[in-house]
């Protein structure tokens, strides 16, 4: 009885970079047939330079196209087709596509859709019940900046996050990697599984048209209220909470580590202040009141510094939440590995890939949430670039033999790129040495039980 | 009005269809900003969504910022963003009245959206297992700091909390200082959209086979899903990425000029020699900054370089000009620019709404735009227990007498 949301539906990945790839590949997930389209000339970011992530024991390989990280974590479980876009026969074939699937998503900027006569309107007229989902910087339509090029890293500062992200005192700051692509790739989901539903049941597809800005600026919503009512324009705070004092990270015991923690009402602080072995803080004037607290921030943090800096932040994080106060570690991207709840939840999902591929097994952020009825998991390894052109062609679309050498002859279909270069690997050493890396591992394989 | 009449001729304005989630019903027992933001986004595409709070109000209720900075239950604007298209009606689950009402109101609902702490309502009778009974096609969707199962699943969860546990702090900030997560509740609104999206697939899901799900939610795992790039760096070769240093690699992050603060990333259309003729300075088109790999070892010059040739001009002329050179190109704006903002405008993300005690004010209101069922406001979020008679009297028909002595007892 157990069965995968998605199962039986076919989506067409036109799309590059992050946002709806990593959205790609958890319709995959969900169980969905997603199959990824790139041009023979035009290869996924993901694949080539900046954006590639890291190798396999960071060896290029002999097809380092199909081998970074960030690749193989977003293209999981897809299917992989080419077709040369700028040839009518690679449009041809992707209108042949489009008929016998239920979603597409792209994220080229307006004008190329509508160039290829490939806009909702045209796609609507080869698949009527078509579900359309496109992805832009600033959205579709007649605004001012719909045709300003963009991607996250600068958008984080045009949606205002920026604007509230930073130490007190100091600039506007970013934090992690990306931000409001994932928001995009969430958004896609959930407008996804809104319109198959809908087209269930009335029989109608529609075009979904997604905005990153616009879903940054959403997760901006209180601030830009109190600056409407209440005439306050925010700003930064750190690590701080609005009302909740003290809140903030401090070093605990070792090499750049952390522990976060959060107290909200006298008892946590009574408790904390037992926990630092300082019980007479708890009745000192200049700490004992929550506004008291809050005016006197500064002084609470270097208090709590000197305490956390010499115990272990597990030790930490179990003493505080022991009493009730909401505390945990900074972890990092080696942390999460080890880290007994993600690895109760099984949050990193292992996929071994095919003696042939060359690279080993490796571990995978699986998704945000569990199904009690469904069992989703990563459907298994990325495709290589082009890997199911054979079977998509000859077999999904009936492209006779012939034809299809004469594809293969033309470049309108590839196996190989024919563009883009692997970024050059820097020695793990010397990546430690230039503060590339923070640390290396050399043992991850054996530790991971990857062997 | 008949179909054959066009928009044109109509005397009325053509009805929009109602969203995708057209007929779905929801109960939304949360208290928080993730569990309130994933029914809100439910309600804005089309769902029947009912708040249900306790007597005293969703805690939410208490959080600012507050209009006019007056801390008064319905004029928290946390509260009303987070619960815009919602009925509401109060329940008090700690009564066994109070559940018995709720186990009376599962069978009419598709979800139940809950926030509390993993067991909470199990203990009191009224989890998932329990509710199944009353509704096999139900579908319940926990969102919580750190998800139903697993050694932390009762420890709790603050936004810096699940910012450090899921790798974003790790890269975030610079070397030598404590790592910094995004300012705001990021993490809280991660949870509600992904809640909101996993919720959409189970529905399509029972759509299908009539039966549903719980779905169990991790705010940490949804902010550790936004490290992807970061995440994979150690099974692929044994690394860990570090925060940035603190001088010499501006590019990517915000940097001053003349009217605030702006920022410039390599890539797009424009190739390195529009980037130095935006700039204006002859020096970047040197090898050492024209080359990549050179740049890279140059960065602190390079900033310099920059950062003077930025420091006496305006943030907005800097945009557009970055635009006309096709560069990805960012200007930190503020609350108050955004709110503003013409791209904003163009794309209807707006809405202006009268709340009976904020009065009319403009709520940030589409997260995307879909052209056949689009996005819509039905209502401002409910005063507290606003729809009590309709859910109570008309819908489960309990009479004005028992309806009176359900407010007496604290029950509603």
């Amino acid at each position: 009885m157990a069965r995968l949301p998605l199962e039986g539906i076919r989506i067409i990945d036109s799309t590059y970079v992050f946002a709806l790839p990593y959205a790609g590949g958890l319709l995959a997930d969900f169980g969905a047939e997603v199959i990824k389209v790139e041009g023979p000339g035009r290869p996924d970011v993901t694949r080539t330079g900046g954006y590639a992530g890291a190798f396999p024991e960071n060896d290029l390989g002999d097809d380092w196209w199909n081998r970074p990280s960030t690749y193989n974590l977003i293209h999981r479980g897809k299917r992989s087709i080419t077709l040369d876009m700028t040839d009518s026969r690679g449009r041809d074939y992707f209108r042949d596509l489009i008929k016998i699937s239920d979603v597409v998503m792209e994220n080229f900027t307006p004008r190329v859709m509508r160039s290829w006569d490939l806009d909702y309107p045209n796609m609507k007229k080869i698949k009527p019940d078509i579900i359309m989902v496109s992805n832009t910087g600033y959205g579709h339509g007649d605004g001012p900046y719909s045709s300003y090029p963009a991607q996250a890293t600068t958008q984080e500062a045009t949606h205002g996050h920026c604007w509230i992200t930073g130490h007190v005192g100091e600039g506007p700051a970013k934090a992690g990697a990306s931000f409001v692509d994932f928001l995009s790739t969430w958004t896609a989901l959930f407008a996804i599984g809104s319109a198959l539903r809908y087209r269930n049941k009335t029989g109608q597809g529609q075009w979904a048209d997604l905005g990153m800005y616009q879903s940054g600026v959403m997760f901006m919503s209180e601030y830009i209220m109190d600056a409407q009512v209440n005439g306050r324009e925010g700003g930064r705070m750190g690590n701080r909470h609005p009302y909740r004092a003290p809140q903030g990270c401090y070093p605990a015991l070792g090499d750049d580590r952390w522990i976060t923690l959060s107290v909200g009402d006298d008892q946590g602080w009574a408790d904390l202040c037992q926990l630092m072995g300082k019980p007479e803080l708890s009745k000192d004037p200049d700490f004992a009141d929550l506004l008291s607290r809050q005016k006197n921030h500064d002084k609470i943090d270097e208090i709590i510094g000197q305490w956390t800096i010499s115990v272990d932040r597990y030790e930490l994080m179990h003493s505080l939440q022991g009493v009730g106060i909401p505390a945990g570690p900074v972890l990092n991207s080696k942390d999460v590995h080890y880290d007994p709840q993600f690895k109760s939840r099984g949050f990193l999902e292992r996929v071994d890939y095919p003696k042939e591929r060359q690279m080993g097994s490796r571990l995978f952020i699986g998704r945000p949430y569990k199904f009690s009825n469904s069992p989703l998991a990563i459907q298994g390894p990325s495709p290589t670039f082009g890997q199911h052109n054979e079977d998509i062609l000859q077999g999904l679309l009936g492209v006779n033999g012939e034809t299809y050498e004469s594809l293969v002859k033309d470049a309108v279909i590839a196996t190989v790129p024919t563009t883009g270069e692997a970024a050059p690997r820097i020695p793990q050493e010397e990546a430690l040495q230039r503060g590339r890396l923070a640390d290396w591992d050399p043992d991850y394989l054996q530790n991971l039980g990857l062997v | 009005m008949t179909s054959t009449q066009s928009p044109q001729t109509s005397p009325l304005p053509t009805p929009l269809p109602h969203g995708p989630l057209d007929g779905v019903k929801v109960l939304d027992l949360s208290e928080d900003i993730a569990g309130s933001f994933s029914g809100r986004l439910m309600a804005d595409y089309g769902a029947d969504v009912l708040k249900i709070e306790p007597p005293t109000g969703a805690s939410l209720r208490r959080m600012g910022p507050f209009f006019g900075d007056d801390p008064h239950p319905e004029k928290s604007l946390f509260y009303l963003l987070m619960n815009l298209n919602k009925k509401g009606a109060t329940l008090n689950l700690e009564t066994v009245t109070g559940r018995n009402i709720l186990r009376r109101l599962v069978p009419h609902v598709d979800v139940v959206i809950e926030s509390y702490r993993p067991g909470y309502l199990a203990d009191l009778g009224v989890g998932y297992e329990d509710l199944q009974k009353e509704n096999p096609a139900l579908i319940m969707t926990s969102i919580t700091p750190f998800g139903q199962t697993g050694p932390y699943s009762q420890y709790k969860g603050e936004e810096v909390v699940n910012y450090a546990m899921g790798l974003i702090m790790s890269i975030s900030g610079v070397q030598g200082k404590e790592p910094l997560k995004h300012g705001g509740f990021q993490a809280q609104y991660e949870g509600g959209l992904n809640g909101a999206a996993s919720t959409s697939m189970a529905l399509f899901l029972a759509g299908e086979i009539g039966k549903g799900q719980h779905i169990d939610v991790s705010i940490t795992e949804c902010v550790a899903s936004s490290a992807m790039a970061t995440q994979t760096m150690y099974p692929f070769m044994g690394g860990t990425l570090p925060r940035r240093p603190a001088t010499g690699s501006n590019f990517g992050h915000p940097m001053p000029c003349k009217d605030g603060w702006i920022i410039v990333q390599t890539g797009g259309g424009a190739s390195w020699a529009d980037i130095a003729n935006f700039f204006g300075d002859p020096q970047l088109l040197e090898p050492k900054f024209a080359e990549p790999a050179q740049r890279l070892r140059n960065t602190a010059e390079m900033d310099q370089v920059v950062l003077e040739s930025i420091k006496e001009r305006g943030k907005w002329d800097l945009f557009t000009k970055a635009a006309e050179a096709r560069m990805l190109f960012g200007l930190v704006q503020t609350p108050s620019e955004l709110l503003e903002c013409p791209q904003l405008e163009s794309r209807n993300f707006y809405r202006e709404i009268e709340h009976p005690v904020i009065g009319k004010v403009k709520v940030p209101a589409v997260l995307f735009n879909l052209s056949l069922t689009p996005y819509q406001f039905l209502r401002p979020a409910p005063l507290l227990g606003q729809h009590n008679a309709e859910i109570y009297v008309d819908g489960l028909e309990y009479s004005s007498e028992d309806y009176v002595r359900l407010r007496q007892l604290n029950v509603i």
